[in-house]
């Protein structure tokens, strides 16, 4: 695979957290590259190092060793400013736990990435509510929200800058069975226009992708 | 939505929180207000009074003392110097550099004429001047007025209106050797515990006439209008520019009181500095504990693109709000509570000082600013991985 074709390379990556005076290996050697467009779940038990290798892609972290390209761009020892910047034009993300911030409205949640990029046309807004399904719950504050509707805000606030990369962390491990398989749809429908990476303890729900990356103590066990 | 509208918002949803914070700031800001707003209806109060004091300078002819000294035995003293100042000079102190301040030239002439069978001290005076000088005499009757010798007007001291039976209206004849002069009452002043009390006040020309003074005046009471100026200043000037004329200046009982003033308002002003700062503190903490209530926000904000600089800007402004909002509120409480203090401490009554308002409500704003540099110290070292891990 040639790196124009890959949105997110790997290579030989590792992550090493100081816990006390002990020092933890959570990611070891990982090699790996996702193709633009294409919907990868990553699935692994606890502790397996998964969220850690989202945060890794997602620039919210960076690697010990080794080194990430995100869109033929080596992220590797770039500074924090720079990571900032880089995010906010290519990563979305989604968590389990939504994350959305209480004292805002669905539409002002969704506006939040636009605003810290000082964008004052805020069309995306309206149209990521609607690419979501929920335009007339715009007004709503997250706690009159149910739990798929907060999920859906929650893409629509990871897809308003239109990112190249979406990166779902347990998507649905707070939602009941059919709400996940909507959301699953959902992020589905999504692939293509955009590479979708969900990490995921189920394999059902991870069936919907176009390929699964098994991580197991810190490594790759596909 | 701009980034300042995400910070109403929340402070909207956390206000009754952060009323600590702002109670702070209004403490701090109502205590400097109160200080500043009554310590300066104070000053002013104690610069009214002594205008009331009249004059503040008193100008008169140099006097030389030389003593007499025979061997090891004193002789007592002789005085030497000229013991008038002509009148025709008097104009010529409006052309000192600080003339503009001052508001009184009053010349007085003493002397000692004969009413009846007794002795009288009498002084001549420039009634207008004098009248500006004395605006705190009650006279029962009217102040005399300026005519000539044909209608001279007299005004009597109170020790001397009753053993003598001169009430308003009374005529009488003032006799100096060959010399003498009709003259009516027309008021008698009430007792000021002053010298006045047993004078007979006449105008000066008359007073001239009857000692045989013309043209001269004994000396020169001069009221320099003093919130600021330097009558010191203003003595050393006037005896420059004439020499052989001596000014002292009657501004040391202000000055003393003054100095107790200006002591009580470092005091109290070092008490609301410090109050301010026990402020900014009160402020930090509260704003520390805003922002370990937000780590889950802030960290959501960094994962979505909030650069570093958006979230130290987000509580820099939430500072500023509070230091704002704290700091008009405590202009309003401090202007109340000078209004309250200054008439019981000082019988001053203050006005709102609205030119302090922009001044106070900045130092607050920064005193908010200022307390949300840890705060922002510790946002920035927010983990976002590690934070939407944890929650």
């Amino acid at each position: 695979m040639s790196d124009d074709k890959m949105m997110i390379r790997v290579q030989g990556a590792a992550k090493r957290y100081l816990v006390g005076t002990v020092e933890v290996e959570v990611l070891r050697d990982i090699n790996m590259g996702i193709r633009e467009g294409e919907f990868v779940s990553v699935m692994g038990q606890s502790g397996s190092g998964k969220t850690t290798l989202m945060n890794l892609i997602g620039m919210l972290d960076s690697p010990s060793d080794g080194n990430i390209f995100i869109d033929g761009v080596d992220i590797t020892g770039k500074s924090q400013k720079e990571l900032v910047g880089l995010r906010r034009r290519t990563v979305g993300f989604v968590f389990q736990q939504f994350h959305l911030i209480p004292s805002l409205t669905a539409y002002e949640n969704v506006a939040l990435p636009l605003v810290f990029a000082g964008e004052k046309d805020q069309r995306a807004v309206t149209d990521a509510l609607e690419r979501v399904g929920l335009s007339h719950r715009r007004e709503h504050k997250p706690a009159e929200l149910s739990g798929g509707e907060q999920q859906r805000v929650a893409i629509a606030r990871a897809i308003v800058m239109k990112p190249k990369i979406l990166l779902a962390d347990e998507p649905t491990g707070a939602l009941d069975a059919t709400t996940g398989s909507m959301i699953i749809s959902l992020l589905r429908s999504m692939a293509g226009e955009m590479t979708v990476v969900m990490v995921t303890h189920n394999r059902e729900l991870a069936l919907h992708s176009d390929r699964i990356v098994n991580l197991k103590d810190g490594n790759i066990a596909e | 939505m701009h980034l300042h509208s995400l910070v109403l918002k929340d402070i909207s949803r956390r206000k009754t929180k952060l009323l600590v914070a702002v109670l702070g700031v209004v403490v701090a800001s109502a205590a400097i207000v109160a200080v500043v707003t009554t310590f300066s209806a104070a000053t002013g109060s104690l610069y009214e009074e002594s205008n009331n004091f009249g004059a503040n300078i008193i100008v008169r002819p140099e006097v030389r003392t030389i003593p007499l000294v025979t061997g090891s035995t004193s002789m007592g003293s002789l005085f030497t110097g000229e013991n008038y100042i002509e009148e025709s000079e008097i104009a010529n102190i409006y052309t000192i550099m600080h003339s503009s301040k001052l508001s009184v030239v009053a010349p007085r002439l003493y002397g000692v004429a004969e009413l009846g069978n007794s002795s009288v001290v009498i002084m001549g005076v420039d009634p207008e001047q004098e009248r500006n000088l004395k605006s705190w005499w009650n006279v029962k009757g009217n102040w005399i007025s300026s005519e000539g010798l044909m209608h001279t007007e007299v005004m009597v001291g109170s020790d001397i209106a009753t053993p003598m039976g001169l009430t308003e209206g009374s005529f009488i004849t003032l006799r100096n050797g060959n010399t003498s002069i009709d003259a009516r009452v027309t008021g008698v002043i009430e007792s000021t515990g002053g010298s006045e009390d047993a004078y007979l006040i006449l105008p000066l020309v008359a007073s001239q006439h009857l000692l045989g003074r013309e043209g001269k005046v004994s000396s020169l009471e001069v009221r320099a209008l003093c919130n600021t100026c330097p009558v010191e200043e203003i003595s050393m000037e006037i005896e420059e520019k004439f020499p052989g004329l001596e000014a002292r200046s009657m501004s040391q009982i202000v000055r003393n009181e003054l100095a107790m003033v200006e002591h009580t308002r470092s005091s109290a002003m070092a008490v609301s500095i410090i109050t301010l700062l026990v402020s900014t503190l009160t402020v930090a903490s509260t704003m520390l504990a805003s922002v370990n209530e937000k780590l889950k926000e802030i960290g959501i904000m960094r994962a979505v693109g909030a650069s570093d600089f958006q979230v130290v800007s987000m509580l820099f402004f939430e500072g500023a709000i509070i230091g704002a909002v704290g700091g008009i509120i405590g202009f309003i409480v401090g202007t109340i509570a000078s209004s309250i203090a200054a008439p019981l401490l000082f019988q001053a009554t203050p006005s709102p000082m609205w030119e302090i308002l922009l001044p106070v409500t900045g130092i607050c704003v920064l005193t908010g600013m200022l307390a949300s540099v840890l705060p922002a110290k510790k946002a920035l070292g927010i983990d976002p991985a590690e934070v939407l891990r944890s929650v």
